[in-house]
This record gives C-alpha cells, sequence and structure tokens, in this order.
C-alpha cells in the first residue's frame, strides 16, 4: 500500500508542471507595503470624516422635539373622559357656596333671665 | 527575542522568511486563481498586507509556510471566488471566441495524471497538490484547507482512490 502510495505520489510530483517564475520578492513586498499604507491613510481618513460629522451635526442640531403625531394618545380618547380632584370643592369660586349656607347669628348681647335675646 | 527584519505587526515573521518561501506562496496563489499571473501577483501582495497589518498574526503553532498558505487560501476563498468565477466565465466567452487564449501560465493539461488531479474535487484535489507536490503532511495540509485532520484524512484517501479508478481506466481504454 505504501509502495502504491509512494508510486501514485512520485506520478502526480512528475506530471506537476512546478510553479512558474515568481515575481521578485522585493517588488511583491514594496507593492504590498504601499497598499497598506493606502489602506491605512483610508481608514485615517474615514475616521475624520465620521468624527467631522458627528461634529456638524451635534452643533446644527436639526431639531430634537419629539414628535407627536403618531402618540397612541387620541383625541377621542382625551375629550370622552373627565376627572375631578376631590380637593376642588377648595378652590376660591366654590368658597362662597359653602358661606352662604350658613345660617345667620343674632348679634344681640341683651339677655332676659339669663338668656340672650 | 526579536530579529531585525522583523514585522512590526508580526513579530514572529521575518522578512527574509517570507523572502525564502516566496516563491512557493505565488505558487499556491497562482494555483488559488486558476494559473491567472496577476490575480495570483494581486492575492499575494494582498496576503503581505494581512501579515503587515497584523491581521493575520502568526503564533509559531504551524511552519510559517504553513500559516502564511492558509492565509493566502483563506483570502482566496473570501474574496476571489467571485472573481476568479466571473474570470472563468470571461474565458469560456473568450475562448468560443477566439481560438487562441490559453495562458502561457496555465499547466499544460494534456498531462495525463495532472489531468486526473485537476478533475478531482476541490478538497481533494488541494489536499493532493499540497501533499505531493508541494511537500506538506496531512495535518499540515489540513491546517491550510481549514479543515481537521481527520477531515483532511478522508479527503486524502478518496482523492487517492478516485485517482487509482481514473488511472486504471486511462490505462485500460489505452
Amino acid at each position: 500500500m505504501q509502495t502504491d502510495d509512494a508510486k501514485l505520489a512520485q506520478a502526480v510530483r512528475r506530471d506537476f508542471p512546478g510553479d512558474p517564475q515568481a515575481p521578485s520578492f522585493d517588488a511583491s513586498w514594496a507593492a504590498a507595503e504601499a497598499r497598506y499604507r493606502r489602506s491605512r491613510r483610508r481608514y485615517a481618513g474615514l475616521a475624520a470624516a465620521v468624527i467631522a460629522a458627528a461634529a456638524v451635526f451635534a452643533v446644527l442640531d436639526p431639531g430634537t422635539a419629539p414628535d407627536h403625531s403618531d402618540s397612541w394618545v387620541g383625541d377621542e380618547l382625551l375629550t370622552s373622559t373627565s376627572w375631578t380632584a376631590p380637593s376642588d370643592v377648595l378652590l376660591p369660586e366654590r368658597e362662597f357656596d359653602i358661606y352662604q349656607d350658613l345660617p345667620s347669628l343674632n348679634t344681640s348681647t341683651k339677655s332676659v333671665d339669663g338668656a340672650l335675646l | 527575542m526579536r530579529d531585525d527584519d522583523a514585522l512590526d505587526n508580526n513579530p514572529g515573521i521575518t522578512r527574509s522568511a517570507l523572502e525564502a518561501i516566496h516563491g512557493q506562496v505565488f505558487g499556491w496563489a497562482l494555483s488559488r486563481c486558476d494559473y491567472d499571473r496577476q490575480a495570483a501577483e494581486d492575492l499575494m501582495q494582498q496576503a503581505y498586507v494581512e501579515l503587515l497589518s497584523g491581521n493575520a498574526c502568526f503564533d509559531r503553532r504551524s511552519s510559517l509556510k504553513t500559516f502564511v498558505f492558509s492565509v493566502v487560501q483563506n483570502l482566496a476563498r473570501s474574496r476571489y471566488r467571485r472573481i476568479a468565477s466571473r474570470f472563468r466565465l470571461v474565458q469560456r466567452y473568450a475562448a468560443s471566441e477566439v481560438e487562441s487564449t490559453t495562458d502561457a501560465a496555465e499547466p499544460n493539461s494534456d498531462n495525463g495524471v495532472w489531468s486526473a488531479v485537476k478533475a478531482l474535487p476541490e478538497r481533494q484535489r488541494d489536499i493532493i497538490e499540497l501533499v505531493f507536490c508541494r511537500d506538506m503532511t496531512i495535518e499540515e495540509a489540513a491546517k491550510v484547507m481549514g479543515v481537521t485532520t481527520g477531515t483532511g484524512r478522508v479527503h486524502y484517501e478518496r482523492a487517492k482512490k478516485a485517482l487509482r479508478a481514473q488511472l486504471g481506466n486511462a490505462e485500460e481504454t489505452g
């Protein structure tokens, strides 16, 4: 089996076309370094652009007011309910009603047989 | 201990060590790009960029050759698959238009055994090339291919079986 494998490997290796002449290492390496530098510059530029855009956005602030147009509370619901606080009776407009019901007091100080007239 | 020409972002790799395997790396890149020389140069440069940037960090758990081959393989798989398929389409179209469009660097397809290797499924072809022609062990080849050693062995055995069958048939009909 090992012999068969060795024969097969030998046959494949014999017919393997081999590698053609590679480009010079120095040229390939220089090209790779240039590409690396370019990509770093590109990322730096991109980061600067993002920061600048964020700064512009923060300064201009195109509107932070909340939008209620899609609020779930509809007008119908707001108009169909009412609520009164228990302390509303103490408000000034009701104050006089309370005093109107009070009995008028006798202001005489003369007494007859010990009782006030 | 750091060598003088070690890469800044990859201290385990020296420029001279890369230079020593440069030819083999190019051969492997060429094989990954359907023997298109320009695409192979581009792929190899991109692999060097990955090493320069430290995106692909060598941890000395394998040989440098195995590591760089796996970087080339991963790049080829992720970035060049579409390009290669388009290139094949263009080549096929061009071949139908003009008869003499064969790339000078492309291996001779009349070669019997090598034609049989090229006819194998991708992974079987890769492991045969790595083990038989690029002097790697099955473990190293499996690492390059990104599969477990067990899976690598399965591909290896199947490839040998298929090759024997093909070559046996060729001998019978020849």
